[in-house]
């Protein structure tokens, strides 16, 4: 059972998560971590394409500035809340999609894989989950992505969504109660939510230790 | 709100000049706006709590904005040259905020 973000007297900021939490959190993680990089076409050619970029060799970096070039706009809808239109004007779009999803996808990227680490180091047991500030504001960032994700997937559209999937959840459960049946796509939208609330809870949590 | 100003030598103008400089620049070059949108996901502390951290706004001023996205469907958070409100649009990116950079008067 998890325990609440809270400031220790040292400055840091600490929680407890059981073993399956972690794996759970990490899970999804790596899960939108591939789903960026699956979508935006990003993959291990990117960390020669950086090399290419820092090459001494005039022709090498302008072969990767136009590699880099193709930011394409995210064809899964998720990514597309990730990585928004900048601007309404598409041309101008598109022109903050080449200058700037790059970067973006990476530091998004470097925050997943940070929180991921974390959960690896902190062990498969129940145990303290120990952030300090720069750690934190990871933490929330991805935890808010992974958040963005997993909503685009309840397919939460307008505030209040989240209540309706959770009171229509509560119907089924009591009318499945009855029938006792239990169909795979239903315990599949079951986990997203139990995943979804859980995430929500350990960010706000930390939110508040923060404050 | 910031908006950016001509970088000169400061000692050798009249004040006069350095008005008559900041309206040129507001005529020609915008201010450019940060416009934040409302969506279902991010918690209204998320919210404020990158008002404050990103734009070092006080408490205040950062609910205010939130409930402005909250209500109205989206605010103006930042005003600027177009190059602040592009770092700013991005920024709001990072943080997983809907936010699109727009010309002053088109909203």
């Amino acid at each position: 059972m998890a325990h609440a973000f809270r400031r220790r007297p040292d400055g840091s900021l600490a929680c407890r998560l059981d073993g399956e939490e972690k794996a759970i959190i990490a899970q999804v993680a790596q899960e939108t971590a591939d789903l960026i990089r699956g979508d935006l076409g990003i993959d291990q050619g990117g960390d020669a394409l950086r090399r290419a970029a820092e090459s001494e060799d005039p022709l090498r970096r302008l072969e990767a500035e136009f590699a880099g070039r193709e930011a394409r706009t995210p064809s899964d809808s998720a990514v597309r809340r990730l990585f928004p239109a900048a601007s309404e004007d598409p041309a101008l779009a598109e022109e903050y999609r080449r200058l700037g999803q790059r970067d973006l996808a990476d530091a998004k990227l470097a925050d997943l894989r940070r929180v991921m680490r974390i959960l690896d180091a902190a062990g498969g047991g129940h145990s303290e989950v120990v952030l300090d500030e720069d750690e934190a504001m990871s933490m929330l960032r991805a935890l808010n992505d992974v958040r963005i994700v997993l909503a685009d997937r309840l397919g939460l559209q307008r505030d209040g969504d989240f209540d309706t999937v959770r009171m229509l959840q509560q119907i089924g459960e009591r009318v499945e109660g009855a029938e006792s049946s239990g169909d795979d796509e239903h315990v599949g939208s079951d986990i997203v939510i139990a995943v979804y609330e859980l995430l929500s809870w350990l960010q706000e949590s930390l939110l508040r230790a923060l404050d | 709100m910031p908006v950016d100003l001509p970088r000169a030598e400061p000692r050798t103008r009249t004040r006069t000049d350095a008005a008559t400089e900041e309206r040129t620049t507001l005529e020609t070059e915008g201010p450019w706006c940060t416009v934040v949108w409302n969506d279902p996901v991010n918690l209204m502390s998320y919210v404020v709590f990158v008002f404050r951290r990103y734009f070092g706004y006080s408490r205040v001023v950062a609910e205010q904005l939130m409930m402005q996205v909250h209500d109205e469907g989206r605010a103006i958070v930042s005003r600027g040259s177009r190059e602040k409100a592009e770092t700013d649009v991005q920024a709001m990116h990072s943080f997983g905020l809907q936010s699109t950079i727009e010309k002053a008067g088109e909203g």
